[in-house]
């Protein structure tokens, strides 16, 4: 979907960010040169929950009085209904704080557009497997304390099986709750697996937990960026051939879901 | 007027500072350039003394997360900024965005101070607004927020923010090195360096605060057993 040029509004991409982790927040800001490069808004931020700047500090970053606030996130939950609200004093689609305008745009993994995105993840990770002899698995965090947090996972299943995109199986697993990830293999009817992790950067969860449940590494290894080499695929183990992608927030065309969400919000809200 | 513009008139005006970068003005056909403010004198030299040259300001980012030693700068007041390389900069758009990157919002945390339109948010707030494995930080002691601003922060500790928080509105910051820090990482005052300003607490320090409010709370429960 083509977006009209918005040269009087800033865009501001919202993400999670870590003190912990230095590849946390690369992805946004992958996100955020790929439009800035488009020119498309007068202005492209981002700003975290645990990474600065705050969401509070985000406000001294803009001169724009029009602002699109586009949560990088992969799921509605928590964050994007209670936190980035609160944060950023918004109460609704359309919020006018101190003298600026907020819209307040859906997160991109709810995005109709992320179906495409995980399967040309899918090809691109295990291009040579054929989708008949293939589990696709895609996983997320999971937590008893939000539905929503699994919701956008377990939709995009629905979608790609809908879609036949020609794989034996397509289904979700967590780390958190079941389906565990631990047990992929048991899930996986087929030689041949794939596993999408739905998360939005290669931080702590996809890149250092779930590689550990998977069998991958033993223990919990250095971030992506500290390692000399990336991860080989595909990796032989339980008796399969499994093929682990990275995560679908470091694909670069992410960037056009988030053009995707503010060119929704200005339908659905008739905003010029 | 946009905050680059503003940007433009403080380097006219004398600023050419912001914590451990020198910004430089009109260095060889380049409107703008940027690098460390240890090597200053090598950026003026023909091809930039030899320094690493990353021409506009994508680098930014990469040139700070990691510091001299290699470790992540987990915040960006640390004062273990990377040498030996110099960016140049076509806009004073560019060097905005660049200058965010390395000090996330302080240009304009500076001029919203100037202008008195800055908010403070004080300790107690940020606390009582943590989720998950941090809410435990809300119960550390006013004892114990104020033994870690001097452990944790301030130029001694490798932050070279200015604090401008306190605990609550009417609690301000035990007088120490730390909380009397003026933002400035060098002997320069404000005509000449814009100061890098803490309107609330990092994250880093309120992952110590959990930290010592798990320490308090053990050490009293252990107190009680033993009572």
């Amino acid at each position: 979907m083509s977006i009209a040029p918005k040269p009087n509004s800033a865009l501001l991409i919202v993400g999670h960010g870590s003190t912990e982790n230095p590849d946390s927040s690369t992805p946004y800001f992958d996100h955020a040169d790929e439009i800035r490069r488009r020119n498309l808004f007068a202005e492209v931020h981002c700003c975290f929950w645990k990474e600065e700047p705050s969401m509070r500090e985000a406000f001294y970053l803009i001169d724009a009085e029009e602002v699109y606030v586009v949560p990088d996130f992969i799921s509605e939950g928590y964050f994007t209904q209670d936190v980035i609200p609160r944060e950023l004093n918004l109460t609704g689609p359309t919020t006018t704080v101190r003298g600026k305008t907020f819209h307040y745009c859906l997160p991109v993994g709810v995005h109709r557009s992320m179906t495409d995105l995980i399967l040309k993840r899918a090809k691109d990770v295990a291009p040579r497997v054929d989708p008949a002899t293939t589990t696709l698995i895609i996983t997320g965090h999971g937590t008893g304390l939000n539905q929503n947090s699994t919701k956008a996972i377990r939709d995009q299943v629905d979608l790609i099986i809908a879609a036949g995109a020609g794989y034996a199986a397509v289904v979700d697993a967590y780390m958190e709750e079941p389906p565990f990830i631990a047990e992929w293999d048991q899930m996986s009817p087929t030689p041949n697996v794939v596993i999408v992790p739905f998360f939005i950067s290669d931080g702590l969860h996809s890149y250092q937990d779930i590689p550990v449940l998977l069998g991958i590494e033993p223990e919990v290894g250095a971030a992506a960026s500290q390692r000399e080499v990336f991860r080989q695929n595909p990796h032989s183990l339980r008796g399969k051939t499994l093929f682990y992608s990275s995560a679908i927030g470091t694909e670069r065309l992410l960037a056009d879901v988030i053009l995707d969400q503010v060119s929704d919000f200005d339908q659905l809200h008739q905003n010029p | 007027m946009t905050t680059a513009l503003k940007l433009r008139e403080l380097l006219r005006n004398g600023i050419h500072r912001i914590g451990e970068l020198e910004l430089l003005s009109d260095v060889y056909g380049f409107p703008y350039a940027i690098c460390h403010m240890a090597d200053a004198e090598l950026a003026t030299e023909p091809a930039f003394g030899g320094l690493e040259v990353h021409e506009g300001p994508n680098d930014a980012r990469d040139l700070s997360t990691y510091g001299i030693d290699g470790t992540y700068r987990f915040t960006k007041g640390q004062v273990n900024l990377k040498r030996g390389w110099v960016m140049p900069l076509e806009t004073e758009e560019d060097l905005r965005i660049a200058l965010d990157q390395f000090y996330p919002a302080c240009v304009g945390l500076f001029l919203a101070q100037q202008g008195g339109t800055l908010e403070i948010e004080m300790l107690r707030d940020k606390l009582n607004r943590q989720t998950g494995m941090y809410r435990f930080a809300r119960s550390i002691s006013d004892a114990g927020a104020q033994k870690l601003v001097q452990e944790v922060c301030g130029p001694a500790h490798q932050c070279a923010k200015k604090i401008l928080w306190k605990l609550d509105p009417t609690t301000p910051l035990d007088d120490s090195e730390a909380s009397r820090f003026n933002g400035i990482p060098s002997d320069l005052t404000e005509a000449e360096s814009i100061p890098l300003l803490c309107r609330e607490a990092c994250n880093h320090f309120v992952a110590e605060c959990r930290k010592a409010a798990k320490a308090e709370f053990e050490a009293k429960a252990a107190a009680e057993k033993q009572a």
